[in-house]
């Protein structure tokens, strides 16, 4: 069977140059040669779920985990504007084909403007659904001067409005394969890139993405530099951290309803925890999402914790104890010890951590390591998190 | 009615169960607790938070659930003469829902100062009676006009369809968030009550309970159908009104409290009229009473897998009870005591 294939695909191929060579006599010296020899893979240190192949002629965008446990990998070809016209490519071969620079992109979640603004690029975003999530004063702007139009809320992205914008690609998230709007669009002839940074495991991975961001803008050594300076802050905050002897004890997460939810010991949130030096009292657990524990075990062992960081949503200490009653027994609470990013939003309403921490883990780690070991980091003042009062 | 006396033992029976069940459930949880603290605490020698102001109030709240949504439930199966009725068929589910989503879900549309109220329990505890009793309200009025009890059966089932349809609008506009806030709402949990709200929950509880025994006459009468009771002398307009007040009013502000918990209603009353084999509600009433409040403490137990950290939604366990029952009655229809 294998071999009727072969030989089936071999022919399908035959035929197909024969063809192309017949229809475009005259080009003839123009065709790209995909030769072994020019392939190179760039390495990521981190991420683990795209890949990026450099051929003589285009590039090739691999998403290998666009969502947990993703079937299939998406394979984007990217053809720099200048030959697009002299390059023929096999469009069943690939989910898209885009060429870059890109000059006209609408990506679908916040955490991917941070990078478009690293790299220079944030003019090229033209629409964004929801955009009263968007914090960045920069991007909030162009929001204000009706430079990118609002897509409409939630993950119903309003079709109509974005096939009359016409960007070049959207950049979308998926929770799985089923995303209908997505379909819609990619059969409208726009290519949708699943961006999969959210399924990382550290916080460095998901902040390599930058450079699926780079090679889209053909960015690249401004994407790998941005990198590398956020890794050493990242690494050398870590070092700093990891000299102190005292580890306080933290507890995160809080409750709905009567179960507390907090981020599993191996999540990208335990991760920061362990990389700050402290004793996150969940770091020994392990699987996949949240936690979800009955509340008198979270108060059983967190009961006396020294700290308390990311209370889920709540803003005040009067907002915990309105909730609920049992927050008020915690020592963190009644010493004030609880820190929350809750309160650091944009203009309108936006939490800057869900769209900022993704990019900056440096940022997100010297923060805790600030409120864990304030006698560290003297002239550092914390970015995302602030007491609550 | 001089039978009563023969059910004297298995009461008994159920009394000490319930019993049993309400320590196992206090005893048991995440949090391994030795059994001289657990009885230290419970008659006041000690102090244990875990024990006196989580596992009690939710073990209270379970019986109240339990025994309240069975009780509705059996009243409105006896109502409706329909053995697939349960608690919510008048729509008081729906009205709640509706309520807590106008609630949660509106604020991102309303904006501003319904947002500030959002996080306080009080405020879905109102939104879901007011909720549920309008829609209640819409019912009795309606049932003053129609005088057959099926329509009105089917004018609650109508209800609840318009208050899914405002729902999913609702939510169309909302952000995940509250999204999120909405579907834990639904989930059901017994062990997010305060004494104080439990205070406030007994009363009304109370009511609700006084109501339905004095609707047992009525309700026996009933089950001989609707012209003859009438010829033998019932109000049938006022009993069902004490009826639907009594159902309402438990399955309300249970649903207020607790959140929509499933299954109980529906499966609790049947499963007592085959153990007992009777349809006399002077024996049914009670007798749903305690069931209810020991399939609850039960399936509350199961909930807090005890021993792991990890707890279940309190739905999940109703649900999987409750509907291999429901499977199980319609099988054995035929020979159902009804």
């Amino acid at each position: 069977m294998p071999q009727m294939l072969q030989n089936k695909t071999f022919t399908s191929l035959l035929f197909c140059s024969i063809l192309f060579f017949i229809s475009c006599k005259k080009e003839v010296k123009n065709i790209p040669k995909i030769s072994k020899q020019d392939v190179v893979n760039t390495a990521f240190k981190y991420a683990e779920g795209f890949t990026i192949t450099h051929n003589e002629n285009f590039k090739i965008l691999n998403i290998k985990n666009p969502w947990p446990k993703a079937e299939k990998e998406y394979k984007y070809a990217l053809v720099p504007k200048n030959i697009a016209s002299k390059i023929t490519l096999n469009k069943e071969e690939f989910d898209g084909i885009i060429t870059i620079p890109i000059e006209k992109i609408v990506v679908t979640s916040t955490t991917h403007i941070p990078a478009l603004e690293l790299l220079n690029a944030e003019e090229t975003l033209i629409g964004f659904p929801g955009t009263d999530y968007v914090s960045s004063e920069k991007t909030r702007a162009r929001i204000e001067h009706q430079e990118i139009r609002e897509l409409g809320k939630n993950e119903g992205i309003n079709t109509e409005v974005l096939l009359q914008l016409q960007p070049e690609v959207v950049i979308g998230f998926g929770i799985d394969g089923n995303n209908k709007t997505f379909e819609t669009i990619k059969k409208a002839g726009i290519p949708v890139i699943y961006n999969g940074d959210w399924v990382e495991k550290t916080p460095l991975a998901k902040a390599e993405w930058i450079k699926f961001f780079g090679v889209l803008y053909n960015k690249g050594k401004e994407a790998d530099a941005i990198f590398n300076q956020i890794e050493k802050d990242y690494l050398e905050a870590k070092k700093i951290a990891s000299k102190v002897k005292k580890q306080p004890t933290v507890l995160s997460g809080a409750m709905h309803k009567d179960v507390w939810y907090l981020p599993n010991g191996t999540s990208p949130e335990a991760q920061i925890l362990k990389d700050a030096n402290v004793n996150y009292l969940w770091s020994k657990t392990s699987g996949t999402g949240s936690l979800a524990l009955s509340f008198e075990a979270v108060f059983d062992k967190a009961k006396d914790a020294d700290l308390w960081l990311s209370p889920s949503y709540y803003n005040s200490l009067n907002a915990l104890e309105k909730a609920n009653q049992h927050y008020t027994k915690f020592d963190a609470f009644t010493n004030k010890n609880i820190y929350s990013f809750a309160n650091t939003t944009g203009k309108t309403g936006g939490v800057l951590y869900y769209e900022l921490g993704t990019t900056r883990p440096d940022l997100v780690l010297k923060d805790v390591i600030k409120i864990c070991h304030p006698e560290l980091l003297q002239n550092y003042t914390p970015y995302f998190f602030k007491a609550l009062k | 009615m001089s039978k009563t006396n023969t059910y004297k033992t298995p009461f008994v029976i159920l009394i000490l169960v319930l019993l049993c069940c309400f320590f196992a459930n206090i005893s048991l949880g995440s949090v391994s607790i030795p059994f001289k603290t657990i009885f230290e605490s419970l008659i006041g020698t000690t102090d244990n938070y875990i024990i006196q102001n989580y596992r009690l109030p939710k073990a209270f709240t379970a019986i109240l659930v339990g025994s309240g949504l069975g009780i509705s439930g059996l009243l409105m199966q006896t109502l409706f003469r329909n053995p697939l009725a349960g608690p919510f068929v008048l729509g008081i589910t729906s009205g709640a829902s509706l309520g807590v989503a106008l609630v949660i879900l509106g604020a991102g549309i309303f904006g501003g100062v319904l947002s500030a109220l959002l996080i306080s329990k009080w405020t879905i505890v109102i939104a879901a009676s007011l909720g549920s009793f309008l829609v209640l309200l819409a019912v009795l009025i309606v049932s003053s006009r129609v005088r057959d009890t099926m329509a009105i059966l089917i004018i609650g089932l109508m209800f609840g369809s318009i208050t899914a349809a405002v729902v999913s609008v609702l939510s169309y506009f909302s952000s995940a968030e509250q999204l999120q806030q909405y579907i834990f709402w639904g989930f059901g949990s017994l062990g997010n009550l305060s004494w104080n709200e439990l205070a406030i929950f007994f009363i009304i509880y109370c009511f609700g309970i006084l109501l339905s025994i004095v609707s047992i006459k009525g309700l026996n009468t009933l089950l001989l159908g609707e012209n003859y009771a009438k010829s033998l002398g019932l109000n049938i307009k006022q009993s069902r009104l004490i009826i639907i007040l009594a159902t309402s009013l438990l399955a309300g502000t249970i649903t207020a409290f607790a959140g929509p918990i499933a299954f109980i209603g529906l499966a609790i009353p049947h499963v007592t009229r085959q153990i007992f084999n009777t349809s006399n509600h002077k024996i049914l009433v009670p007798a749903v009473f305690l069931f209810g409040a020991i399939v609850m403490l039960i399936c509350d137990s199961i909930a807090q897998l005890p021993t792991s950290d990890y707890t279940l939604p309190i739905n999940a366990i109703t649900s999987l009870i409750g509907a291999p029952v429901v499977i199980w009655l319609l099988v054995r229809k035929r020979k159902m005591v009804f």
